[in-house]
């Protein structure tokens, strides 16, 4: 009774959508935001539409089933502009091609009225590693070291870029779906505390549309403002990349809007030198492209790899999005195959050390 | 009633509000968690290792000249109930205190504490 | 009186939550460029769909500390607003130290979003949580600094004797610089704008990225019950609380903080973030200074003009 109210004041506002971002459709979901019926999350936990937008590669295919399990209950996914890349039995998958607002909005009601079941996982519902049976705690090995407790081991000491304390660096694959990441791009990162310490593209970003031009301009700025907090800004920018011509003004009060923020004082000098280009340089290259101008390219010289390393998370995250994406995808060279690289990388990270403080003598063996 | 009385119920009273949104939470959509929902958020990669870690905090230094303006805070509270009182004496020694302080502050600075280690 | 101050504590919590989720929806339409609509029932559609859907944990998680986390919040927001005088007389804790208590909350909502961040066992609300303490603790000092600069004319740490020290002008006039660095501190405590370091969307969220359904409702009902909390502490302290002509003392004191509370809206809208070292050498060579040169402004002031 009580519940079915709640449902009924839920249905009453946005419905709260993930997007997971595949070619050609980076666009399509920026436009898609700006609709009042739809509420764009950054965080999976945070949404009951999963939105799978573009085509996606092949080998994306196991992330995105990582990434639907762990919506909460209810949920529910909508392909757009591609072939379900995902099969479920009981409900139904559902695709659209055009209007997707509407079919987003329309599978939200049946599944918050119950008249769709929520989507169950794709998964097995095991632990990522066994780990239960042995140990005083069931942690999975012997002694206070080893093991895998809740299926996943602890993380070893290593050195630091910075000032060579050995504590525990953090390995991790982020993306292809990382919203803060373009679309598509896949990167293997080690941490130090929340410096990056080590980089390596495992998947270059998907290649997008409409990659000039004065709105093309307006949507990278968006992501820009977005990592500056200015969430605002970035909706105002979308919503002038999104109207054709006559936004000159329009891009001129932007523009006023975001010098005032302090914007430019937030970047901080000299980040993310590529070719004689800062972060700075390249946003101001955008808004002279958004006004209607004509802003020299510069070709990148340095790879990603080689620019992420020693910076700081929110640092790295301003330096990763001030390149469009065929620039980036040009920075983010793949000499081996996927397959061939998973055994490489062992080789390329920094050596992690042991626990139990023989790093000498490991270091030693190596 | 006492200030404390009132201090506790009222903290108290807003605990219970807030207990009480987990309570209709749990009403309305109790689901257990499955394994593969627990995997944390990575934008559909997975970790390798629990997040849980020796971190590498990169202002500790900072930390340290922060501890020093707390001690000063506790002699800061007495000070400004007496200050009209004592006059240009209270002020005196103040501005000492946090003159010294300062100079905590330009060392540091020097030494780049301010910095992501 | 003291049962009626402790309800309207809780009032004032509830519907300045409100008022501000409401407030926050219009300066976001107002920044984008977009139609304002402000339905006022909108932030109870937000809140029945976070408590419909389900909440998710993560791998081992300090599931304590993770569910306690909102709840202390929240229990911080009412414990600080509690020192505060809603009208002549009419204080649910009438401490004599009441600035102290503030500051242990200031304090303690550190801890808090810390645990949040760090409770959840993933590596975006760790890094949240981690980053927010470097900017959270010195801020707390800025607005210490301020407070004791307020409470020097009253000659007490009690908030009911700074407020009746405005009697002939208030505090804001008398320490220009005071008010704006306590904003600051708003914005820091409630995450916010240029000071949300531990929620913010280059973290998906940050420390609040993992938390889904009730968790995720009872975190956003106590950031936005702090950030009333603040307004009206902001309100006593500097603009005279329910000092004022005409009206009675209680919708005066609201009144004054529905104003801050739409400044420290519009400033957490207008106003771009660092990254965190940038912030944190801003803070100690820039606000902090400033915060020593507003103390002894009022200190000079009171030397001269007793």
């Amino acid at each position: 009774m009580a519940v079915a109210a709640l449902r009924r004041l839920a249905l009453r506002g946005p419905v709260p959508v993930h997007a997971a971002i595949g070619t050609d459709a980076l666009a399509a979901v920026d436009d898609l935001s700006l609709d009042p019926r739809i509420s764009v999350q950054q965080s999976p936990r945070h949404a009951a539409i999963l939105l799978v937008a573009g085509p996606l590669r092949d080998e994306d295919r196991s992330d995105l089933c990582r990434l639907h399990d762990q919506l909460p209950h209810p949920r529910a996914t909508v392909f757009w502009r591609t072939d379900p890349a995902i099969q479920i039995a009981d409900p139904p998958v559902v695709s659209v091609e055009d209007d997707a607002a509407a079919t987003i909005a329309s599978v939200y009601r049946s599944l918050i009225e119950e008249g769709r079941p929520s989507e169950p996982d794709l998964q097995p519902d095991t632990p990522p590693n066994p780990w239960r049976g042995k140990g005083d705690h069931g942690q999975g090995g012997e002694g206070m070291m080893g093991g895998t407790p809740y299926g996943r081991p602890m993380a070893m000491t290593g050195d630091d870029l910075r000032d060579g304390l050995q504590l525990d660096p953090y390995t991790a694959e982020f993306g292809p779906f990382l919203p803060v990441f373009p679309p598509g791009l896949k990167l293997r990162i080690t941490l130090q505390g929340d410096v990056i310490q080590f980089a390596k593209v495992l998947r270059p970003p998907l290649p997008q549309e409409e990659q000039s031009g004065p709105s093309a301009a307006l949507r990278r700025i968006a992501r820009q403002l977005r990592l500056l907090g200015l969430t605002g800004q970035a909706a105002r920018a979308l919503r002038l990349a999104s109207v054709g011509d006559g936004k000159a003004a329009g891009v001129r009060r932007l523009r006023r809007l975001v010098k005032w923020s302090g914007s430019g004082q937030a970047i901080p000098p000299g980040l993310g030198r590529v070719g004689g280009a800062d972060v700075r340089d390249r946003l101001a290259a955008w808004w002279e492209v958004a006004s209607g101008e004509t802003a020299e390219a510069r070709a990148p010289d340095r790879t990603l790899v080689d620019l992420l390393p020693g910076l700081e998370w929110s640092e790295a995250m301003l330096v990763l999005n001030s390149f469009d994406i065929a620039t980036l995808t040009g920075m983010c060279p793949i000499e081996k195959r996927e397959d061939k690289a998973h055994s490489e990388e062992e080789k390329d990270a920094p050596e992690p050390h042991d626990h139990d403080g023989h790093q000498d003598q490991m270091r030693g063996a190596a | 009633m006492t200030a404390l009385a009132g201090a506790t119920i009222a903290g108290t009273a807003a605990a219970l509000v807030a207990l009480a949104v987990f309570l209709i939470g749990r009403k309305a959509a109790h689901v257990p968690t499955t394994d593969p929902q627990k995997v944390p958020l990575l934008g559909g990669g997975a970790p390798e290792t629990h997040a849980w870690q020796r971190y590498h905090v990169r202002y500790y230094s900072m930390t340290l000249l922060f501890i020093a303006f707390e001690m000063e805070m506790m002699f800061m509270y007495p000070w400004a109930v007496v200050f009209v009182k004592e006059g240009a004496k209270a002020m005196v020694e103040m501005g000492m205190f946090l003159a010294i302080l300062s100079i905590g502050i330009l060392y540091g600075w020097r030494e780049g504490i301010f910095k992501w280690q | 009186m003291q049962a009626v101050a402790i309800l309207s504590v809780l009032l004032l919590l509830l519907f300045g939550a409100w008022l501000a989720a409401i407030l926050d929806r219009a300066g976001n339409a107002l920044v984008a460029g977009d139609r304002v609509r402000t339905a006022a029932v909108r932030p109870l559609h937000d809140l029945a769909a976070h408590l419909s859907r389900q909440t998710t944990t993560t791998e081992a998680p300090d599931r304590l500390n993770w569910r306690l986390a909102p709840v202390a919040y929240l229990a911080l927001a009412a414990l600080g607003l509690s020192v505060v005088p809603l009208a002549p007389g009419v204080v649910a804790a009438d401490f004599d130290a009441g600035i102290v208590l503030w500051g242990a909350c200031e304090a303690l909502t550190v801890v808090v979003v810390f645990l949040h961040g760090w409770s959840a066992n993933s590596e975006f609300p760790l890094i949240g949580g981690y980053r927010y303490v470097a900017i959270g603790l010195p801020v707390m000092l800025i607005s210490m600094f301020v407070l004791i600069a307020a409470a020097l004319p009253a000659e007490s740490l009690s908030v009911a004797a700074i407020v009746e020290s405005q009697r002939e002008i208030w505090n804001v006039v008398r320490q220009p610089i005071g008010l704006p660095l306590f904003l600051l501190l708003g914005l820091s405590l409630t995450l916010r704008g240029p000071f949300d370091y531990a929620d913010s969307d280059d973290l998906i969220g940050g420390t609040r990225a993992e938390a889904s359904g009730a968790q995720l409702a009872a975190w956003q009902f106590a950031r936005l019950a702090m950030l009333a909390s603040v307004s009206v502490m902001a309100s006593a302290v500097f603009l005279g609380g329910y000092l004022g002509p005409v009206l009675p003392g209680a919708l005066w004191l609201i009144l004054k903080s529905g104003v801050v509370l739409a400044v420290l809206i519009a400033a957490g809208h207008l106003l771009a973030r660092m990254p965190p070292s940038r912030m944190m050498t801003f803070i100690w060579t820039v606000l902090l200074p400033l915060s020593f040169l507003d103390l002894v402004l009022v200190g000079a002031e009171l030397l001269i003009w007793g």
